[in-house]
């Protein structure tokens, strides 16, 4: 049996992305199970699934807790050690960071392999979902299911043209991938990473929610306050200078500010990673 | 015959389309809620024609679909955990009419939102049949199978299925879904059904007036009815395997590898399969255990256990709810369905309330503990928490 792990953020695609591959497996003849799991995710917020893969049909109901291969869809948690714990040995950590393999942080016995999925998709897709863009990666540095079964399961979710789109950001993914590699870092540095966490944004550090970070221009600002009542998470606290200030730890980079700006004096600028 | 890699809830919408069911009426809480997005979806398709009847709670989609049932449509009603709780009061009547509606029940807890069977099993009063189902391929099945049960004039009983929420609702696998055509042949349409009592006063009540001076009537009745589902059930499932070629065990129970079992687990829902897991590595390590997957609570599958308990040493019972002060309700009806005959032991164990997580080694613990009891050894407690 086959156990897949994928990581990624609410909207990136990460359930649809182990549907797909179910999907593919199933086409090439095999059993096979997606497994979301499930808390108070929601857009933005990171979330787990899981895939198996057998011969016969799978009967097993635990959730996947040693993975043959882990996928993480995100690039700031492609920097977190917990993407790639609990992998089997010599198992595989593929990453979306437009870093070599090589120079990734992530320790133990595992082989790491890196694709700049978010570019692809901003390319092929305009939108920064990764889901498919990380496919195609997959499987040229496993092996496990072929492009087309591949390709065929993304036509089954999206038809028509969005179809088309994911399946060239899949054949991108496939040319571009770097590695696997085996890690460098042997022991695993003792971070106690919740990677599936639920409860509210007020309570906690979202901050590596954003994609994107708004930027306020201050000199097209002219205090009206629109942002401030707009934002929907409190994100924005009003300075003495009678201009926004973001509250790093609590804005999820919704981009409503900047949307709703009447003279369009925020911009959505991508984080640096 | 064709195939979707789908999820419970899917595989669930599509066992209603394919009984062809006239009426729905549901209220929504997860993890029920996408049965009715994806009954939604197909109606807008135009893949399915339907009436959805919103409403405003639990209580009135139950009795939306009752009357709907009553005057001849076939109908269709889903809910989960707290929702259930809020639809107790019209089941009893749906039941007591003898109404053939089918009921899907996606397992919420009452003391949370994950997975267990606490709110199905808090509705064993009602005069139900109670099916619990493993798999998304069951599900679909057991959805048709279900309406087949409960308009058969024998029994004319309302017919609830639950699955697990969560681990099953929402894990895509793979479900092969049988065409239209077949399953037309296996379910004919649904006819309404006369009071089952027939009532000389015009005009006429339906369900109410048993003409009898004896009020307990209507519980002797409802009670024999319940009694008689059992072979009924036997006889629907045979037929669907026959037909279809998907066999779920006798209907009643569903065995793995207990022909030469020393000690045999049981299980509901989606512990089954993994307990199936858990058998095969036992197994693997020439410890004799097997496993019943129970499919039918309501009527419990009294004259299969008696048999089984005749040829082993131990019966370790695996309850996903409990009823405070009296215990695990399968580990009850177990002992009750077994007093009377010398027999095995039966230990208990509480597994997967709350959601908590039913591992695979869990089980194979639990699989330990009853062969050891098997083989006469003395084990402790008799009951426990997993």
């Amino acid at each position: 049996m086959i156990e897949i792990r994928l990581h990624g953020r609410g909207g990136q695609g990460a359930v649809t992305a182990s549907r797909i591959l179910a999907t593919a497996a199933y086409e090439e003849g095999k059993y096979s199970q997606a497994i979301p799991m499930y808390g108070t995710e929601r857009r933005g917020a990171p979330l787990t699934a899981y895939v198996r893969i057998d011969e016969k049909r799978v009967r097993e109901r635990e959730l996947v807790h040693n993975p043959d291969y882990s996928l993480c869809m995100d690039p700031l948690l492609s920097t977190q050690q917990a993407v790639a714990d609990s992998v089997k040995p010599g198992g595989v950590v593929l990453l979306n960071s437009p870093m070599k393999p090589e120079d990734s942080k992530l320790a133990g016995d595992i082989k790491i392999a890196t694709v700049d999925a978010t570019s692809i998709a901003l390319e092929t897709l305009g939108r920064p979902i990764t889901n498919t863009a990380i496919l195609g990666a997959f499987v040229k540095v496993t092996g496990v299911l072929k492009v087309e079964s591949i390709n065929k399961a993304i036509l089954k979710y999206y038809p028509g043209r969005v179809g088309e789109m994911n399946i060239a950001a899949v054949k991108k993914s496939y040319e571009l991938v770097k590695g696997p590699v085996q890690a460098k870092v042997k022991e695993a540095p003792k971070i106690e990473v919740d990677l599936n966490v639920g409860g509210y944004g007020v309570l906690k550090d979202v901050s590596s929610w954003r994609v994107f970070t708004p930027k306020v221009d201050e000199a097209k600002c002219t205090g009206c306050k629109t942002c401030w009542i707009f934002c929907p998470e409190n994100a924005l606290e009003w300075g003495e200078d009678k201009k926004p200030h973001m509250i790093s730890r609590v804005c999820k980079g919704c981009g409503v500010c900047a949307n709703e700006c009447p003279v369009k004096a925020i911009e959505m600028v991508r984080v640096e990673i | 015959m064709s195939y979707e890699v789908m999820v419970g809830n899917k595989a669930c919408a599509t066992g209603v389309k394919l009984a062809r069911v006239k009426v729905a009426s549901a209220f929504p809480i997860t993890p029920q809620t996408t049965i009715t997005e994806y009954l939604s979806d197909m109606y807008a398709a135009g893949e399915f024609d339907f009436d959805f009847v919103n409403v405003e709670g639990e209580l009135t989609s139950q009795v939306v679909v009752q009357a709907a049932t009553a005057v001849g449509a076939r109908s269709f009603t889903c809910t989960s955990g707290p929702g259930l709780l809020y639809m107790h009061h019209p089941m009893q009547e749906t039941a007591s009419k003898r109404l053939p509606l089918v009921m899907a029940v996606v397992h919420r807890g009452v003391k949370g939102m994950q997975p267990d069977h606490s709110d199905l099993m808090s509705q064993q009063w009602q005069g139900w049949i109670h099916l619990y189902v493993e798999n998304a391929q069951e599900i679909l099945d057991t959805c048709v199978m279900a309406y087949k049960i409960a308009e058969d004039k024998r029994i004319r009983l309302p017919v609830a299925f639950g699955y697990d929420g969560y681990v099953l609702s929402y894990t895509a696998e793979p479900v092969e879904i049988p065409a239209q055509e077949e399953v037309d042949k296996f379910l004919p349409p649904y006819k309404p059904m006369p009071s089952i009592l027939p009532d000389e006063a015009d005009p006429a009540t339906f369900g109410r007036g048993f003409g009898d001076a004896d009020p307990q009537k209507p519980w002797q009745v409802h009670h024999e009815a319940a009694l008689t589902a059992e072979p009924v059930i036997k006889e629907v499932f045979a037929e669907w395997a026959k037909k279809f070629g998907r066999s779920y065990g006798n209907g009643m129970i569903d065995p793995y590898r207990i022909d030469d079992a020393e000690a045999v687990l049981t299980a509901m829902g989606t512990i089954a399969g993994s307990a199936m897991s858990a058998v095969d590595k036992l197994r693997a390590d020439g410890k004799k255990v097997g496993l019943v997957k129970i499919r039918s609570f309501l009527p419990f599958p009294r004259n299969d256990f008696r048999e089984i308990a005749k040829r082993i040493g131990a019966f370790g019972i695996i309850d996903r709810s409990c009823q405070p002060g009296m215990g695990g309700p399968t580990w009850h009806q177990m002992r009750s369905t077994l007093y009377g005959q010398p027999g095995p032991q039966i230990l208990g164990f509480y597994a997967g309330l709350g959601g908590k997580e039913v591992r695979v080694d869990d089980i194979i613990k639990i699989g330990e503990k009853t062969l050891k009891a098997a083989k006469g050894q003395k084990v402790e407690p008799l009951v426990e928490w997993v």
